[in-house]
């Protein structure tokens, strides 16, 4: 039987299609972009702390640079890689569990407004003081 | 009565070709449904477009598609739910099943998973039929007709025509082969709600519990929302997934 | 006929009992963990260290204390837990061969090891 889509990598394009698509699949989308990403920042975090074991000369180089604005931006965009992944992610327990399933889309909702007003709280507290 | 001009552009695939989309225009009654104008396609223009049709309604669940990308039955949707009145209307064979010619699409793996549960799908109908010879009043001068064994819960599933369409719409079934897919958990879960006999229960709910049974699935309930039939089956994937939980519980405590 | 119909049976890859799995309660359980872990990590080195990082001196005296040092373990061993886990989960939708997914398993289980045994090196050194 011939196919016209059949390579796995291509279809696994579509996990993230969002068009024409409810939010469900937004939230399935968003979580495992997130998870991705956080995968990729749990090790460059665990690089970058092996500054620590060579002393505080190299250490407090690399706070100072911490502390420069664009590198605030991805603290926040990390932050908001946390908040999508780990919201989203009590929501997937939750429907594990056979908890709130009729309301899922609802919770989604919900949990991604508490993940913007976090995300602002945070952004106005790491910029502004 | 309105004719309607519509536009289709349909997914053309041979074996050996290279796949194309074809635009066919058609006139159709403003009341009728995307399915005819496929039909009519068919008869005006091109006789080599090979598509599966059969009932007209929704029961035999043959002609499952997509149009304009999103999963439906042609057979009862009307132009007005999909066509903004201009634009070519772009029909799609079902994602995730071998494409075998143009809207046609291998269906024997999506019966190989409905099968292992070896349960057999009776419609609605047929479990409200008269239950006795007196009772053919019943059909004549519709009457409610009380379901032996308490079967009125299991009328939800018995809602599933197999179409195939919420395979189409989930997300893991677009790059996993051993999924069991919605439509084979639902399956599961609408033959676990039928048997009384525990040995059949536990085989059942273990079909389930592998990790490309319930564990596979990641909450997009796009099956849910695509089922023409409001099976909803991702409703289902979370109660199995509970009930294999609460016998997990039940055996360490043990 | 009957024969005919146990021999589909059986040779149907989707009627046999697979092997139960308990890995999504793991990633379930880590995750909710995280939740805390992640919060109670980020606030004592952010939002309550000074000027939102801690310079070196501060590391050191905040990885003497040692419950914070039992709860910065636990965190790193829960973090790569679920990491692997997920990672793992990614690769499995794939729907791999049954042999590869034993190698899957085996490969991240030892990154993961490697990833806590790495992070309590680090601790140790910074802290002597």
């Amino acid at each position: 039987m011939a196919t016209h889509e059949h390579h796995k990598v291509r279809r696994a394009g579509r996990w993230f299609d969002v068009r024409g698509r409810k939010l469900g699949m937004w939230a399935f989308a968003l979580n495992r972009i997130a998870a991705i990403g956080l995968v990729v920042y749990l090790y460059l975090h665990l690089v970058v702390l092996s500054t620590l074991s060579r002393g505080p000369g190299s250490w407090d180089a690399f706070v100072s640079l911490a502390r420069q604005p664009y590198f605030l931006l991805l603290d926040v965009i990390l932050l908001a890689g946390i908040l999508i992944h780990g919201l989203n992610g009590l929501r997937v327990t939750l429907m594990g569990f056979d908890v709130g399933v009729k309301k899922q889309k609802a919770l989604f909702s919900a949990f991604m407004l508490v993940a913007v007003v976090a995300l602002s709280a945070a952004a106005l507290k790491i910029f502004g003081g | 009565m309105t004719l309607l001009d519509v536009t289709l552009q349909i997914f053309r695939y041979k074996p050996g070709e290279q796949p194309h989309y074809d635009t066919f225009t058609v006139q159709v009654d403003d009341t009728a449904h995307v399915i005819d104008a496929i039909d009519k396609a068919w008869a005006e223009h091109d006789h080599t477009l090979i598509f599966r049709r059969a009932c007209h309604h929704s029961s035999c669940g043959s002609c499952g598609l997509r149009i304009n990308g999103a999963e439906k039955l042609p057979c009862i949707t009307r132009f007005s739910e999909v066509w903004d009145g201009h634009s070519p209307l772009r029909l799609d064979p079902l994602r995730n099943f071998p494409v075998v010619s143009d809207l046609v699409v291998d269906v024997s793996g999506f019966f190989q998973r409905m099968s292992a549960s070896n349960m057999s799908i009776t419609r609605d109908a047929e479990s409200t039929l008269p239950l006795s010879v007196e009772d053919l009043d019943a059909v004549v001068q519709p009457k409610e007709v009380e379901l032996p064994d308490n079967l009125s819960r299991f009328n939800r599933f018995e809602n599933c025509i197999e179409c195939g369409i919420c395979m189409s719409a989930c997300p893991t079934m677009a790059v996993d082969n051993k999924f069991m897919g919605p439509a084979g958990l639902a399956a599961i879960y609408r033959a676990r709600q039928k048997t009384g006999d525990p040995r059949e229960v536990a085989h059942l709910l273990a079909l389930a519990d592998g990790e490309h049974g319930v564990w596979r699935c990641h909450s997009a309930f796009e099956c849910t929302e695509a089922c023409p039939q409001a099976v909803d089956p991702a409703g289902k994937i979370m109660a199995l997934r509970r009930e294999i939980t609460e016998n997990r519980i039940k055996k360490a405590r043990r | 006929m009957e024969n005919q119909l146990i021999q589909e049976t059986m040779e149907n890859p989707f009627a046999q009992e697979p092997k139960a799995s308990s890995t999504w309660y793991w990633q379930a359980f880590t995750g909710v963990a995280l939740l805390l872990l992640l919060g109670l990590h980020f606030i004592a080195n952010h939002f309550i260290a000074t000027g939102g990082i801690r310079d070196f001196a501060d590391v050191v005296s905040y990885l003497r204390n040692p419950i914070i040092l039992v709860l910065e373990v636990l965190f790193l061993v829960v973090v790569a837990t679920h990491a692997m886990l997920g990672v793992r989960a990614i690769v499995l939708d794939f729907g791999i061969s049954d042999h590869a997914e034993k190698r899957l398993s085996q490969v991240l289980t030892l990154i993961g090891i490697l990833t806590v045994a790495y992070g309590l090196w680090l601790t140790w050194a910074i802290i002597h």
